[in-house]
């Protein structure tokens, strides 16, 4: 059954998008960790600011929830379409010579999954609130897709000049 | 520490420490610090109630990107930390953790004669099939003809170690095996096995994206188990050995006695002075 057809209720659905948006900050904060540990400071400042901004989402949902009781869901009982959350990277995808194109381009990727997550429920929830606010949802991630776009425009495509490191990395004993 | 007053409602992330992971970028070990994490967010444990031992190797890191008690201790020894730890303080919850050559060749013996004594607290083996701080050897989980390293040019020749085959006939009461792709399922199987009264094993599938770069399309061939939990080894045991290592979930359970020492220290100093007595 499609996540959009479990959202009966608000409770419900802000108990989703809080989860989305929480973790995915912290995985853009993880992700700017490892990046920071080796060595390329450049990738992990855009995590560092792309982390910011999925708190700062997280906080204004926070703010829509109040007055309401979200429901305490266990991790694994949100059915994600994927393994995690549509907004939380693959830590699989990383790599430490990966490049600011490289990390915006999978940013993109998981903005479009979130716009997809709440496009799905303004359209099929059953309940009309939820519909309205995954509506507002859904714009404002289609925002975020824009604004990653305008910052990919000034990011060379690394094509062709994959890094080469001489000296691979192991565990920086 | 702080204390467990103000604890209620503690999330993940207030179960790391402030220690960046210098794991490789990609590697699955960070998603076992996640699932942990998770699960005793989901249990509620107050973090001064539960303590990580490990051992040596890269993923025998992770006690210190926790903020709990923690012993990063002898390669291969953590569990005869552990039990130790969990017989003179039997009211701790005891987590252990460390890699494939860690638990199974220097820490073998440790790692069947803690599934056989049962006691109660949880192993997590993070299985990448290498060892991995020391720049890429064959473990004891590799398969015979991985020829990617320089001492093994040819592969080892040798059929690995089935963890969770070793496991059960050793004497292990829960025994599950997770996937790092899956960190939400693998806290789920984390929390199943630290609410277990006993020894409980979890084998989590962890690719090393640096040594074992192929390891990175586990994730296609990873599934989840088609059978329910059995109580029943000889079921466990045929399971085990068709499964081909790559299905995932709580394999066998089972509620054998659980091994807990009397302390001497519940005797008294008396009796202690006399065990030293000449």
């Amino acid at each position: 059954m499609s996540l959009a057809k479990k959202m009966h209720g608000l409770d419900t659905f802000l108990a989703y998008s809080v989860a989305l948006e929480e973790e995915a900050a912290e995985r853009h904060d993880e992700l700017a960790d490892m990046m920071d540990v080796h060595n390329n400071p450049e990738v992990a400042e855009t995590f560092r600011k792309l982390a910011h901004y999925s708190r700062l989402h997280a906080v204004e949902i926070r703010d829509h929830s109040e007055g309401y009781s979200l429901p305490r869901i266990a991790p694994w009982d949100f059915g994600w379409e994927n393994m995690e959350g549509p907004e939380t990277a693959d830590i699989g995808e990383m790599n430490y010579l990966m490049t600011t194109y490289q990390a915006l381009k999978i940013a993109m990727g998981n903005e479009q999954r979130a716009h997809d997550f709440y496009f799905d429920i303004s359209r099929n929830s059953p309940n009309e609130a939820v519909r309205a606010l995954a509506g507002e949802f859904a714009d404002e991630e289609k925002e975020h897709l824009e604004l990653l776009e305008k910052w990919l425009e000034n990011c060379p495509d690394p094509e062709g000049e994959t890094a080469f490191d001489p000296d691979p990395p192991h565990m920086p004993e | 520490m702080e204390q467990s007053g103000a604890q209620i409602s503690l999330k993940p992330k207030d179960y790391k420490s402030a220690l960046k992971p210098v794991w490789c970028p990609g590697c699955g070990d960070f998603a076992v610090l996640n699932a942990i994490t998770k699960a005793l967010a989901f249990m509620e444990l107050p973090r001064e109630e539960v303590a990580l031992i490990t051992g040596i190797g890269c993923s025998s890191r992770i006690a210190a990107y926790t903020s709990l008690y923690g012993f990063h201790g002898l390669h291969g020894r953590a569990l005869a930390l552990a039990s130790g730890l969990k017989a003179a303080r039997p009211e701790l919850t005891v987590l252990v953790a460390g890699g494939d050559g860690d638990g199974l060749s220097i820490g073998g013996n440790h790692f069947i004669h803690a599934c056989r004594r049962n006691q109660d607290m949880t192993y997590i083996i993070m299985d990448n099939e290498v060892y991995g701080m020391t720049k890429g050897q064959a473990s004891p989980t590799t398969a015979p003809d991985w020829a990617d390293s320089k001492l093994t040019p040819q592969g080892t020749g040798i059929r690995p170690f089935q963890p969770a085959g070793l496991a059960l006939t050793a004497g292990a009461s829960f025994i599950a095996r997770g996937f790092t792709g899956d960190p939400n399922g693998l806290a789920k199987i984390l929390v199943s096995a630290i609410q277990h009264k006993g020894f409980s094993f979890v084998q989590a599938l962890s690719p090393c994206p640096t040594f074992r770069p192929e390891q990175m399309q586990w994730k296609h061939h990873v599934r989840a188990l088609e059978a329910e939990t059995t109580s029943n080894p000889i079921e466990a045991a045929q399971r085990i050995q068709a499964d081909g290592g790559m299905s995932t979930g709580i394999i066998f359970q089972n509620d054998y006695p659980v091994f807990r020492p009397g302390s001497a220290i519940d005797s008294g100093m008396g009796s202690i002075e006399r065990e030293f007595e000449i």
